[in-house]
């Protein structure tokens, strides 16, 4: 018999090739080995300018195209390397200081090795997306060298060696190679620095003749020393004295193995941490395991976890479980005066003032009343995965008191309460105080109290519009530059000047319809500029009406996969904010071409409807087609035609008979359970005459219009839902709004029960409806809107999703009591809208124009799962970013208010929505804002400024403020009472208030 | 998370082992290994390893066709052959068709009307997988047939190409690639292809040709036209081999018999 073994020594190639063997082990815990192939070679260039031999062995892709050389012959030189250099970072380098690789005045000709690319993407696909984006930059001129791959600087893990070790050796002899080829090449060539923070690393090259710096090191010698020193990471230079010297403020970790298992055996959880607003102390845990989530108490049991963190807990034992707290707890005001620098020698983690917090908690707990409503309470015993961010923020001017030059440690505060402070090292502390900044977190280590953190940039100073626009749009994470070249490109190159062809054989009008004849218009907001949809209403000859619903064919202009459309679709949605908009699409086409304005002739994609005068629906049809409006109306003035008698024209009788269809459409959602939902809604009106001040603050004001536009918006959203849904069973891309698990509504119908004997059912949407119709109080007629804005925080957000991704009964839309929703008639501002018009476009069988660029990813459906997840993720974050201009707005316009006519208090009613024991939540109608009341807040009879006390009672929900030993003379507020209240806006001291001018609450005695 | 061709290669122009576009991988092979049988092959193509063993023309049982002769093809995957050891079950969909595969490029290649109302049966055993399984299959067959003595034109040799297009632009060109291993095959659309020669003079003919997994076939950048001329030419490259192993072999035989 043969032997099958293969003799490898007789293989002439077998220098050529070498295997990677490495063991790892999969996410189910199975362990594998893997075996890789690598074939090496010489004709890897070291894409230098300078050096003539690759240029002449550098091999062609399959098009014939030699790449181009990046490393620049002259490269910039510093004080130490006047001839000029090439970095060469190592993997640590670029995970604690990407930002500073980013920058674009330094750090240009730099080598990143294959063995650091890979090692970065293994513990950072971020930080790799990043450093990908910029090796194709051709300004920074990265070059991508697959060491592992050339003959020379290849290396073999030796045996007994750490990965590690094997990596900075790779490191090194490439570095080694380098420095030798370009010696061949040139008679002064540049020097290759080779950038590590670990200190053996650098001994290591020095022997062997390499330059080797630290980034502080490398950092210290450019010329912008100061500024870029800031942007270094704190923990770059603690790998090199990590010899841990103070206590150890929290417990360790559980090794990942151990989690693992637990996780498995179900004695460990895994969910995702989130902070409280009111309380930074409380946090809970969602597991998928029990119905409520987890508290977190403390900062010991929330061990270094920051809001947003995935987290392994382990519950706590019975008798440690406590009611949720009924306090309201600011790190501003408890820790106000602590110094970052003398932080190691405080004793514990929890300091004097959090403990007797807590202690107030425990008092609780042990009374008998909240023994019932105790919770588990569990503890962080693991992090899974950090979700940190780049954090907005501002410096807290109690702490740094530091000298010029001189580098000084200071806490930044986020402006995101739910975030602990920050430690950064500074040498410019005076030019960032008073700014808004973004830093970063780099470490929490169990030596700090804090993370540890660095600055990034400063956005400018505090209370100015370009800054706080900016922080509130790097907080919520909105894609705000302008539109890239790539993009531009892809609009119509007639600009504006772009008319639908005048010849009805132009391409452009196959299979479209002539609705240029119809009574068309649009209702909209005053000063709408992106008009996404018009109606019509008419007579038909069977005493039937023929009702329209024009949407802007977007999707004429944006083809599936070209830059725009992959712009758009990472953009999600265009952000309203008080003062700016940002676009999803470029103004070209979200304000002129597809903006259905009138007088002019666009494309459009038209659902029509046969109703009869009852607003049966007897049949609807799709089509694209070309439509010009007839008029722009704003609500009010669409209201105010409607009413004039005077007016009997055929728009005015068709906008009549499209505002009686609506009623009697809105009736019949009523009927089937559809909720009268209400959120606080407030308009900004800005004074024309400087745009930089703002006049006042008004209430929407809700006109029969609205309602019109919304009910035939939404019947044409579920009319094509149902139209996508039925060619797509599996890829139709829906939105849902899922029922609210009866647990949401605990709280609320218990408070509801107990203060006003209202019952809430909650069973069905229809049961809440009706019930939440009931509870009115002849007192006070806001008390019904009160109750609904609490009922709409009770419940889940809806969310887009893809039709094979639920059953089908699950596609229904709560709030709105449809079975089938999705959203089809603001493609301009939305991207979802315009996917649906894809969809149902391929659905009517549509051949026109455009109709040939098929679009793979309609019927691909973990392609459109990931298209939803990011809508959902960005339309959330628009809302909270819109919500949270108002609010600023709102405190800059009571600013102005107060600046005009000062000493002018500006009393209101106020509602009161949650009690604490040492203080309340109150809502305020007018400005649409809730702000809370602490003690000090509370106007009492007779005001000495002795030390206000307060005694709270949990059951009844009522907070009776007093001054010591005057327990007569207190205020008294319990939950839903209406109150005097005077608003003011003042510029709180708490760095984390600071610039955003919160808005401060005093409950006037009655 | 290792790295992947398609956001590098723009840049590098390498793959993930270190190989160009229209490289292929190490192709090793030997014939008349199990003497046992009437011909026999071992193939290696990188780390993909394919033991085929052939026995007839003999008579066939049940054979009813009169003029020529059947091919019967069984592939039997190693439980060990990769990285996760799993049985594989007996009816394996996959399994049957790339049989069925390998059985219509033989009938209609192989001289079969000289044998009527015989079969042939090819077996093919993979003992190590790292992609391109029924390239290597059609190749450890084609060698073990000529090792058989089983009359036919020209070598069958087979190889599978793809394609990388730059997620980032989609304008870019599509890049065709030659011979994917494993974690290639994962990450990019590919096909396999075999050819025979043609007579002198004229091309190749495509007698194999298989994709399973999904790409653009129309339009400016079509996918398809680079993916099939990379393929011929890497047919070619592949069949040199073939015949230099073969060569070798019947010169060592001669020499035997000396």
């Amino acid at each position: 018999m043969k032997s099958l073994k293969r003799g490898l020594a007789s293989d002439p190639n077998a220098a050529n090739i070498s295997s990677k063997v490495f063991i790892r082990s999969t996410k189910s815990g199975r362990v594998q080995k893997v075996v890789r192939e690598q074939y090496l070679r010489k004709d890897i260039p070291c894409s230098s300018l300078l050096c003539s031999s690759c240029a002449s062995t550098a091999v062609a892709d399959a098009n014939g195209v030699v790449p181009k050389f990046v490393l620049s012959k002259r490269p910039a030189g510093t004080k130490a390397f006047p001839n000029g250099h090439y970095l060469m970072p190592d993997t640590n380098v670029l995970l604690s200081g990407m930002d500073l690789f980013e920058e674009s005045g330094h750090f240009h000709d730099v080598i990143i090795l294959q063995t650091v690319l890979e090692e970065l993407k293994n513990r950072s696909l971020p930080l790799y997306n990043r450093l990908m984006s910029l090796t194709r930059s051709e300004e920074k001129r990265f070059y991508l060298f697959f060491n592992e791959f050339r003959s020379e600087t290849a290396v073999r893990r030796a045996d007994g060696e750490t990965i590690n070790d094997r990596n900075d050796r790779s490191v090194r002899n490439a570095a080694a190679w380098y420095t030798s080829h370009l010696a061949r090449a040139t008679k002064k060539p540049p020097v290759i620095v080779v950038l590590t923070n670990d200190q053996d690393n650098r001994r290591k090259a020095k022997k062997e003749g390499i330059n080797a710096l630290s980034l502080r090191e490398y950092v210290e010698g450019l010329d912008d020393a100061d500024r870029l020193l800031d942007m270094v990471s704190q923990s770059a230079e603690g790998q090199e004295s990590r010899a841990l010297q103070g206590e150890l403020f929290y417990p360790e970790y559980y090794s990942m193995s151990r989690m693992m298992t637990g996780i498995k055996a179900g004695t460990l959880h895994q969910g995702v941490f989130s902070v409280s607003p009111y309380n930074y102390l409380e946090g809970t845990v969602k597991v998928p395991a029990f119905d409520k989530p987890l508290l977190v108490l403390g900062r010991e049991a929330s061990n270094r976890s920051i809001s947003g963190d995935v987290v392994v807990v382990e519950l706590l034992p019975k008798d440690q479980w406590k009611a949720p707290s009924t306090q309201i707890l600011d790190e501003d005001t408890l820790d106000q005066n602590e110094n970052p620098d003398t932080e190691e020698q405080e004793e514990s983690v929890v300091t004097e003032n959090e403990k007797r917090a807590l202690l107030e908690d425990v008092r609780r707990a042990h009374s008998a009343s909240a023994e019932t409503r105790a919770q588990p309470t569990c503890r962080v015993v693991g992090v899974m995965k950090r979700n940190w961010r780049q954090l907005v923020g501002t410096i807290d001017n109690v702490s740094g008191a530091g000298t010029g030059g001189r580098q000084t440690t200071v806490f930044l505060v986020p402006m995101d309460k739910r975030i602990p402070k920050i430690r950064i090292r500074t040498r410019q502390v005076e030019e960032l105080v008073g700014k808004r900044i973004v830093a970063t977190i780099d470490s929490w280590d169990r030596d700090t109290r804090y993370p540890v953190g660095h600055y990034i940039r400063s956005l400018g100073e505090l209370e100015t519009k370009e800054a706080e626009t900016e922080a509130l749009l790097l907080e919520y994470d909105v894609q705000y530059r302008p539109f890239p070249k790539a993009v531009l490109d892809c609009l119509p190159s007639e600009g504006h000047n772009w008319k639908v062809p005048a010849d009805t054989d132009d391409p452009g009008w196959r299979d479209r319809r002539d609705l240029r004849n119809l009574l068309v218009c649009s209702i909209d907001p005053p000063g709408c500029q992106d008009i996404d949809d018009a109606l019509h209403a008419r007579l038909l000859d069977n005493g039937n009406f023929e009702v329209g619903v024009h949407i802007a064919d977007v999707s004429n202009f944006v083809k599936p996969n070209n830059p725009m459309d992959v712009e758009a679709s990472s953009r999600g949605t265009t952000v309203y904010l008080v003062d700016k908009r940002i676009d999803m699409l470029p103004m070209l086409l979200g304000t002129d071409l597809c903006s259905l304005k009138p007088y002019v002739e666009r494309y459009a994609f038209s659902t029509l409807w046969e109703v009869t005068p009852d607003a049966e629906i007897v049949s609807a049809s799709f089509t694209k087609s070309v439509i010009r409006s007839k008029e722009a109306f704003s609500y009010e003035q669409a209201q105010k035609r409607i009413d004039d008698p005077t007016a009997t024209d055929e728009l005015t009788q068709g906008m009549r008979t499209l505002l009686s269809l609506s009623e009697k459409l809105r009736q019949k959602r009523m009927d089937a359970g559809a909720l009268n939902l209400s959120s606080p809604e407030v308009r900004i009106e800005a004074d024309n005459e400087s745009s930089d001040s703002l006049a006042d603050v008004k209430t929407k004001a809700h006109l029969a219009t609205n309602s019109l536009v919304e009910e035939f918006m939404l019947l044409a959203n579920i009319t094509v839902a149902r139209k996508i849904q039925s060619v797509f069973p599996q890829t139709a891309l829906l939105r849902r709004h899922a029922s609210p698990p009866a647990s949401n509504f605990a709280d609320l119908s218990d408070q509801l029960k107990r203060m006003r004997g209202f019952e809430l059912d909650v069973s069905s949407s229809k049961a809440l409806a009706d019930s939440l119709d009931r509870c009115v109080d002849p007192n006070h007629p806001f008390f019904n809107t009160l109750i609904r804005i609490m009922a709409t925080r009770c419940m889940t957000s809806a969310e887009y999703f893809c039709s094979g991704s639920h059953a089908e009964p699950e596609y229904r839309h709560y709030g709105l009591a449809s079975e089938i929703y999705t959203h089809f008639t603001s493609p301009i501002r939305r991207y979802a809208d315009l996917l649906v018009h894809r969809q149902l476009a391929y659905a009517i069988g549509y051949e026109g124009q455009g109709s040939e660029v098929a679009d793979e990813s309609l019927r691909n459906k973990t392609k459109l799962e990931r298209v939803c997840q990011n809508l959902n993720f960005r339309h959330r974050n628009a809302q909270m970013a819109g919500r949270a201009s108002i609010e600023y707005y709102v405190g800059q316009a009571l600013k102005a208010r107060a600046e005009k006519t000062p000493g002018a208090a500006i009393d209101v009613d106020g509602y009161v929505m949650r009690v604490f024991e040492n203080g309340a939540v109150v809502f305020v109608p007018q400005f649409g804002i809730e702000g809370l009341v602490r003690l000090e807040d509370f106007q009492l009879k007779s005001d000495e400024g002795t030390k206000r006390e307060s005694s709270f009672d949990a059951d009844n929900y009522r907070l009776t403020v007093f001054e010591k030993d005057r327990e007569q003379q207190g205020v008294r507020v319990e939950l839903f009472q209406q109150l005097k209240v005077r608003v003011s806006s003042e510029e709180k001291s708490g760095a984390r208030e600071k610039g955003k001018r919160r808005v401060r609450i005093v409950v006037l005695s009655a | 998370m290792p790295l992947d061709t398609i956001s590098t290669y723009a840049q590098t122009l390498l793959r993930q082992d270190g190989r160009r576009w229209n490289e292929l991988r190490r192709i090793t092979a030997s014939i008349s290994t199990q003497p046992s049988s009437d011909g026999s092959s071992l193939l290696t193509m990188g780390n993909t390893m394919v033991l085929c063993t052939v026995t007839g023309p003999r008579e066939g049982r049940g054979q009813r066709d009169n003029t020529n002769a059947t091919v019967e093809t069984e592939i039997n995957v190693a439980p060990f052959a990769q990285m996760d050891r799993r049985r594989r079950i007996r009816n394996d969909k996959r399994i049957q068709e790339l049989q069925s595969t390998v059985s219509n490029a033989f009938q209609s290649h192989l001289f079969t009307h000289l044998y009527p109302r015989s079969t042939i049966s090819i077996s093919l055993h993979v003992l190590s997988l790292d992609g391109a399984l029924l390239v290597a299959c059609l190749n450890a067959a084609s060698l073990a047939l000529v090792d058989a003595g089983v009359p036919m034109p020209s070598i069958l040799a087979a190889i599978s190409s793809g394609s990388v297009t730059p997620t980032d632009d989609s304008s870019a060109r599509p890049e065709p690639i030659l011979d994917l291993n494993n974690t290639e095959e994962q990450e990019l659309p590919f096909l396999s292809i075999a050819t025979v020669a043609g007579q002198p003079g004229s091309e190749d003919k495509v007698s194999v040709l298989m994709m399973e997994s999904r790409c653009q076939i129309g339009g400016a950048n079509s996918k398809l036209e680079s993916m099939m001329a990379t393929g011929v030419d890497g047919c070619k490259q592949v069949r040199r081999k073939m015949e230099d192993v073969i060569r070798k072999h019947g010169a060592r035989v001669i020499q035997g018999r000396k």
